[in-house]
């Protein structure tokens, strides 16, 4: 089978299983939940063929399918994978059975809705990683938002209505400037050089006057920075963390905040150039604010779950500080730094989904000395909290590291951009902060006087230690090999660096960046 | 005059004719028969596929040369509107099912389908006239309440108002061009003179009454709200289709010049912001329909603002998915025998548990409405903010954006009274009569095609 069709295929197999689940007859919620899961493994699956045929010496799209749709407007129907989207891709067919597999006990009520959304919300997702036209591309975007807004409204806690409203509403408010921007943006296009076309190679060609390009990065960028979220955009996102289920928290940190990164990385700063590198360092700031005050606030949580979104909000910082130094290694750590929160704030997720079933509280106060009676639950807990952390060995280490290497050389030996050393700094800081929040919430969780509310619980069961093992394998991978990954992004980290930084990029900054894989390790 | 260029140019509202006609002969023979309904959907469709095929053969030409005039896009608008009457005729089964209702509504069709061919004031005024009187009797046939016979007064003497502006607007045309041809008045738009801007001032508010644009729209809730289902449905698609391809038909691909822009983005922008925000506080779904669409009448006279030859297409088109998804959601509406009932928005309260799929299509509708992609109300949108955006109106563009966002909560809202209230609060539905389904399937088929290709359509319009 062509790559292509594999594809295709992987992108249309969860829009499939959305139509097949409504032939399931009602009250076989255990064929629902066996069938999505079977047609989520078989995704996975698929998708690894992409990642190992996936050639990193090639720029450019891969596995590409491009038929017209409206051509009078320059639209096509074109998806591809390239070094941008590979990994993400992968992070979401990864997630995908982890999180059916996950909200197995968790979803008892309506359970053939929640799978169609959780199929829909993988279509969504996949289709706005691997849209190539940017026509599509909002489509998807846009599209993403449907079942999130039915997977909090229906199946969240006590307050499901005014956080879902709340993370429709921002996030739509987002989209609709992006949405003027982008019918200015390929009307500007088409203006200069005659041809309309929403393609994101051709629009990276165009050169716009610098204070439109400004206006239309800030639309772009408040869209996107509410996605991510950035402070001051971040407040939605504690909302619907709390009120989510499981699967949702874990679909919303897992993938769909590495939307706003992507897009940034994607779409907002190559498409304009001369404006990303004169608001580098404001970007660079909002980063570190981003990291240390979403820290702090994590520092501060009596929520378990809000102490996971906000470090969210941290470790994302650490994504958009690595884009905005336009150094090779930043680029690739941020890359990375996505793939690894991906994975450690889905575990997290998913585990405080267990406690929660078990105890039915997400006070913090309410537990202690976890480890005593949840043996497994614990070591788990703990792998994850060191991999948040950034302790080597660890994807969290990979990407955090190679982030602070790039903000530093941005910052010592400005190219391009030139990033504040003080944000620099500050950034550093930030991973103290982390150490703090998360070791100071493990010691409270885990050690000390035993506390188990609606005690005694059962320890993991086999369904919920496959998960976690197959998670932390994961991280592990990441951590100890990440080159097999890196290698498949440097070319688009690359490219991503050439576009942003002009042709003006001096030779050092790529020679810096030249030796990546062997940095990391 | 030649006779079978007449006979073929017109074939749509010939058959329309034989309809009105076979249907008052039924109903003088045999009163109340049952086959009114079927035959009116006979005819329609009948009509609705003469218009197609006069789209695709190309047929260009003018019967009554000056008056009547017939191309390709014109065709195609005709067929979408017929094609979108039908559905309105289905769900109409069981809230009318037999009696005048559908002479009355075709006679009103007839007077859309003059409009998209419509060449001079005069025919134009024919066409207005014929689709409106018979809706004023519409809306008083679902006379439940007296407040419907207030509604209908007050939509009759509203829309005689707009009459009478319309009127006077093109006597003054007439009286500063020496000619009553749609082609005059595009000069007039652009024109210095007082008395040739007057009459475009007092045409354009006509138009602006009829589509209830702030803020000429106080009618237009309460008249909605008085009349039955299948007449607010009739109401703001098919009413609405035919005041705005009238307007297209009058703008043409005329130039908009400097002072007349601020009139036409201002107004519609205005509606847009109140239509959506007093959406927001109604308890009764078709209040909240009549202030939705006052909030798209907005946006579809936002496309008057774009070039020259987009602006019928994007009206059309817009007009088409449009229709196609209120017509959608009118069509799903759970059955009350109480009409009040019926219309309350919290007896949609837990609809997703007693009828899913019902729940699944108003939310569809919905969500097209509030121009999420990927429904087709996002590619209609986007069509026409385009075209603003591509005129060099890009602040309005934006401003027009930011209004239709305030649309979304709404909408949102009827989605999460159906989805996300607890199975208890659902009250007893019954399930929506077959045929109105079959109407709502009918629409989705619609809407899947203008979502998916929208390239065939746009190339058509």
């Amino acid at each position: 089978m062509a790559d292509a069709t594999i594809l295709s295929l992987v992108l249309y197999l969860p829009l499939a299983g959305m139509l097949a689940i409504a032939a399931i007859p009602a009250g076989r919620d255990g064929a629902v939940r066996a069938f999505t899961l079977a047609v989520m493994v078989v995704q996975f699956l698929l998708s690894l063929v992409l990642y190992a045929n996936f050639d990193p010496a090639v720029p450019g799209l891969q596995a590409a399918t491009r038929l017209p749709w409206i051509p009078q407007w320059g639209v096509a129907y074109l998806i591809g994978l390239d070094g941008y989207n590979i990994l993400l891709v992968i992070l979401t067919t990864f997630l995908g059975p982890l999180v059916t597999a996950g909200a197995f006990s968790a979803i008892t009520k309506q359970v053939k809705l929640f799978y169609a959304m959780v199929f829909l919300i993988q279509f969504a997702m996949l289709g706005t990683f691997v849209a190539q036209d940017l026509f599509l591309f909002y489509i998807f975007w846009e599209a993403m938002l449907i079942p999130m807004f039915l997977m909090i409204g229906i199946w969240g806690g006590e307050r499901r209505i005014y956080a879902t409203l709340k993370f429709f509403l921002y996030t739509a408010f987002g989209s609709i400037l992006m949405l003027a921007a982008v019918i200015y943006l390929v009307w500007s296009l088409q203006q200069s050089t005659g041809v309309a076309s929403f393609a994101f190679a051709d629009l990276y060609k165009a050169r716009l006057p610098l204070e439109t390009q400004q206006w239309l990065l800030a639309a772009f960028a408040l869209s996107f920075a509410i996605k991510v979220p950035m402070v001051p955009f971040h407040t939605w996102l504690p909302d619907a963390h709390v009120e989510a289920p499981t699967a949702g928290s874990v679909i919303l940190a897992g993938v769909l905040l590495k939307m706003g990164t992507y897009g940034f990385m994607k779409l907002g700063f190559p498409l304009f150039p001369d404006a990303t590198r004169m608001a580098a360092p404001l970007i660079a700031w909002l980063s570190v604010a981003s990291i240390v005050y979403g820290a702090c606030l994590a520092l501060v949580q009596t929520d378990i779950k809000k102490i996971i979104a906000y470090s969210s909000i941290s470790h994302l910082g650490y994504v958009m500080l690595g884009l905005a130094s336009l150094d090779l290694l930043g680029i690739q750590g941020a890359i990375v730094q996505m793939v690894s929160h991906g994975l450690v704030a889905a575990g997290l997720f998913l585990m405080v989904g267990m406690i929660y079933e078990r105890c039915h509280t997400r006070e913090l106060a309410a537990y202690g000395g976890l480890a005593k009676v949840l043996p497994v639950y614990s070591v788990f807990f703990l792998i994850l909290t060191l991999a948040s952390v950034g302790l080597p060995t660890t994807s969290g280490f990979t990407g955090e590291f190679l982030v602070l290497m790039g903000a530093f050389n941005a910052a010592w030996k400005p190219a391009a951009v030139a990033i504040p050393l003080g944000a620099a700094v500050l950034a550093v800081t930030g991973v103290v902060l982390g150490a703090l929040y998360m070791l100071w919430f493990a010691q409270r969780f885990l050690f000390g006087a035993e506390r188990v509310p609606h005690g005694p619980v059962a320890d993991l069961n086999l369904r919920e230690k496959s998960i976690l093992a197959i998670l932390v394998a994961a991280v592990f991978w990441l951590g100890l090999f990440p080159d097999s990954a890196m290698k498949r992004t440097e070319l688009a980290a690359r490219e991503y660096q050439e576009l942003v930084a002009g042709a003006r990029a001096p030779a050092a900054t790529k020679l810096t960046g030249a030796v990546p894989a062997e940095a990391a390790r | 005059m030649n006779f079978t260029a007449v006979s073929i140019a017109m074939a749509p509202e010939h058959l329309l004719l034989a309809g009105i006609v076979t249907l008052l002969i039924l109903e003088i023979a045999a009163d109340d028969s049952p086959a009114a309904l079927p035959l009116s959907v006979l005819f329609v469709a009948a009509a609705a596929c003469a218009a197609a095929w006069l789209g695709f053969t190309g047929w260009t030409g003018a019967p009554f040369p000056g008056q009547f005039v017939l191309a390709p896009p014109a065709a195609f608008a005709k067929a979408i509107v017929l094609a979108l009457a039908v559905p309105v005729l289905l769900m109409s089964k069981d809230d009318f099912g037999r009696g005048a209702f559908y002479p009355l509504l075709l006679s009103s069709l007839y007077g859309v389908c003059l409009l998209a061919s419509a060449e001079s004031f005069l025919t134009l005024f024919l066409g207005i006239e014929l689709m409106s009187i018979p809706v004023y009797v519409l809306v008083l046939m679902g006379f439940r309440r007296p407040e419907s016979a207030e509604a209908a007064l007050k939509y009759l003497v509203l829309s005689g108002t707009a009459s009478a502006a319309f009127l006077m607007g093109a006597s003054l045309m007439y009286g500063s061009t020496g000619s009553l041809s749609l082609a005059s008045f595009g000069a007039a738009l652009s024109s210095p003179d007082l008395l040739a801007r007057t009459a475009v001032v007092m045409v354009m508010s006509a138009f602006f009454l009829k589509a209830a644009i702030v803020p000429f729209h106080g009618w237009a809730p309460d008249a909605y709200e008085a009349a039955s289902v299948p007449s607010t449905a009739y109401m703001a698609v098919l009413v609405k289709a035919g005041v705005l391809v009238a307007a297209a038909r009058v703008f043409g691909t005329a130039h908009v010049a400097e002072p007349l822009v601020g009139l036409l983005a201002i107004l519609p922008l205005a509606s847009m912001v109140w239509g959506n925000l007093a959406a927001m506080r109604q308890a009764g779904l078709r209040r909240m329909v009549a202030y939705s669409s006052i909030a798209h009448a907005g946006y579809l006279f936002f496309a008057f603002l774009g070039d020259g030859p987009g602006r019928f297409q994007a009206v059309v088109f817009y007009l088409a998915a449009y229709g196609v998804m209120n017509i959608l959601a009118f069509a799903a509406l759970p059955w009350h025998a109480q009409d009040q009932e019926r219309d309350r928005l919290e007896n949609l309260k837990g609809l997703f548990h007693t009828h899913p799929f019902a729940a699944l299509l108003i939310g569809m509708a919905m969500l097209s409405l509030a121009g999420i992609p990927p429904f087709p109300g996002f590619v209609a949108k986007f069509l026409i903010f385009k075209n603003v955006m591509a005129a060099g109106y890009a602040t309005w563009a934006v401003l027009g954006l930011v209004g239709s966002y305030l649309g979304i909560y709404f909408y949102l809202r009827v989605i999460q009274f159906m989805f996300m209230s607890p199975r208890e609060a659902a009250s007893g539905h019954a399930p929506s009569r077959g045929i109105a389904m079959g109407a709502s399937l009918l629409c989705l088929a619609g809407s899947i095609l203008v979502a998916v290709l929208p390239a065939s359509f746009l190339a058509r319009l």
